[in-house]
């Protein structure tokens, strides 16, 4: 698992790679809220290379859009797996985090 | 074609990768389709948490076993291990999966995971050790 972050016009943009699973989601947390910093307008997480997330990683997910939430920054998540987009729907979590089909879309919105 | 895999690991966090990979290994050999696979390593992973998370008892001195049976069917798994009674399907929470972001509840997740993903789950108790079965047809 890999988080690595891009600055996209005042949008951060925190690519995730590999796995997240119980093993690893305190890693995952620590990278995540590394990327992000404290002087983000908003943040897009793309997911396309994510091959795999369990609850524990979206235990983080979901910890993240709190605090930033808290901060009035947006989020956003876009290019999910069939896979990781089902995980998304069953827990709910496509109803509070706005997902976008690709990146562009993506940082279009959540730049304005 | 059928294969069974037995796994036994210490109960340990770090430990469930290793059968998360060994269990997608035996999917690819037995030509699962993608989200069978996907279907049946997080629901193995969700359990195999739970029982090291809520099974009492210090991280590694104890073993979980696992046994996956894929036949042209189905694939069935269970989970055996020898900590306290814990029956997940009853023993943990339910998430309110429409809670607003603010009142959404960390965790819960797990179970609800392998309730819908999976096709059957079962707990039970018996020679001192929890049971938890499940399974997954492949069509």
């Amino acid at each position: 698992m890999n988080v690595q972050a891009e600055h996209h016009d005042g949008v951060l943009l925190a690519k995730v790679e590999g796995r997240v699973d119980s093993s690893n989601s305190q890693d995952f947390e620590r990278q995540l809220q590394a990327a992000i910093g404290d002087d983000v307008g908003a943040v897009v997480m793309d997911l396309a290379q994510l091959a795999y997330i369990s609850s524990a990683g979206l235990r983080v997910v979901l910890l993240v859009a709190k605090t930033l939430g808290q901060r009035n920054v947006s989020i956003s998540l876009c290019s999910l797996s069939d896979p990781v987009q089902s995980v998304f729907e069953i827990s709910g979590f496509n109803r509070i985090i706005q997902i976008y089909d690709n990146q562009a879309d993506a940082l279009a919105a959540a730049g304005k | 074609m059928s294969a069974t895999r037995t796994l036994r690991v210490p109960n340990r966090i770090e430990e469930l990768p290793g059968v998360s990979e060994a269990v997608e290994a035996l999917g690819q050999e037995e030509d699962w389709a993608p989200d069978v696979s996907y279907a049946v390593v997080l629901a193995l992973e969700e359990v195999a948490t739970n029982v090291v998370r809520h099974g009492g008892g210090e991280e590694g001195t104890s073993e979980i076993e696992v046994e996956v049976i894929s036949t042209d069917e189905e694939v069935r798994v269970e989970v055996r291990d020898s900590g306290k009674p814990f029956d997940p399907f009853h023993d943990a929470p339910e998430p309110d999966i429409d809670a607003a972001l603010e009142d959404r509840q960390i965790g819960g997740l797990g179970v609800h995971f392998v309730k819908v993903l999976m096709d059957e789950a079962s707990y039970r108790r018996e020679d001192g050790r929890n049971h938890v079965t499940m399974v997954k047809r492949r069509s």
